[in-house]
């Protein structure tokens, strides 16, 4: 893997109105190992924003129903993110639910995270989606423009 | 942050209906009332008038009274802050992705 061009870096966007994130990056590195990075307390090591977010403890139960915790501190302000392992696939996919308690984020709001693993050429791709950002059911667009006023959801995996 | 979560709850509610959708880009384009809206969307004024309470309470449209008539506007600044709080998830799991890139990567 090393003789081939070196993998881009994450790219992520958002679509408001169906209220969710997506983010995808090409690591260097076996699902199997990846998976491992994203399911242990080795989220303390990357679950971080520099001058924001930064995770120190994470805890989990890693079976389907089992409850995970990170804490850390966020702006000077302790807080913890909880929930619940909804899919629990090694090495090829997880899925918890995500709530967060103190900041950042909305209080008490429950959204889902998912990652999904898939074995590349030149490692492993990860494609996160992070879903629930509103409280309903996104409804079909109605063509009228609304869409072209947000950010669209790029094509990020071609 | 509690408040924008209930703020972001409100905006999603409001904008989950195609009708009040369209009402929002029509008053994109500019200020109208509601028996403009009502010919606009061939819909009931009471039903229109009803779409536009939803949306007020959003705050996603003020109102203004201009004689007999009240005149609603879009206000964008709920919408900016809905957007504002995925931005912050959108850039966590960027940075974080990039990091996690990093420490498997050894680099």
């Amino acid at each position: 893997m090393s003789t081939m061009a070196s993998t881009s870096s994450a790219r992520a966007v958002w679509d408001f109105t169906e209220g969710f994130v997506l983010a995808t990056v090409e690591i260097e590195a076996t699902p199997e190992r990846v998976f491992q990075a994203i399911s242990s307390e080795e989220v303390c090591q990357w679950w971080v924003r520099a001058g924001v977010f930064d995770t120190r403890e994470w805890k989990a139960d890693l079976r389907v129903g089992g409850k995970w915790s990170a804490s850390g501190v966020a702006r000077g302000n302790p807080y913890t993110i909880e929930g619940e392992f909804l899919e629990v696939v090694p090495p090829r996919k997880l899925v918890q639910t995500w709530r967060t308690v103190g900041a950042p984020g909305p209080a008490g709001a429950m959204t889902t995270v998912s990652y999904v693993l898939e074995a590349t050429d030149k490692g492993t791709r990860v494609t996160l989606r992070h879903w629930g950002f509103q409280a309903r059911p996104a409804t079909e667009g109605n063509g009228l423009g609304w869409e072209t006023s947000f950010q669209k959801l790029e094509e990020v995996l071609g | 942050m509690a408040r924008r979560a209930q703020a972001a709850d409100a905006v999603y509610r409001a904008i989950s209906d195609p009708t009040r959708r369209a009402i929002l880009d029509r008053l994109r384009a500019g200020p109208a009332n509601a028996g403009d809206l009502a010919a606009d969307f061939e819909a009931s004024r009471p039903a229109v008038s009803k779409h536009l309470r939803v949306l007020r309470d959003a705050r996603l449209v003020v109102d203004t009274r201009v004689g007999r008539e009240r005149l609603y506007e879009v206000d964008p600044i709920p919408l900016q802050s809905v957007a504002g709080w995925l931005e912050g998830y959108r850039g966590f799991w960027q940075e974080s992705l990039d990091r996690l890139k990093r420490h498997l990567e050894g680099k």
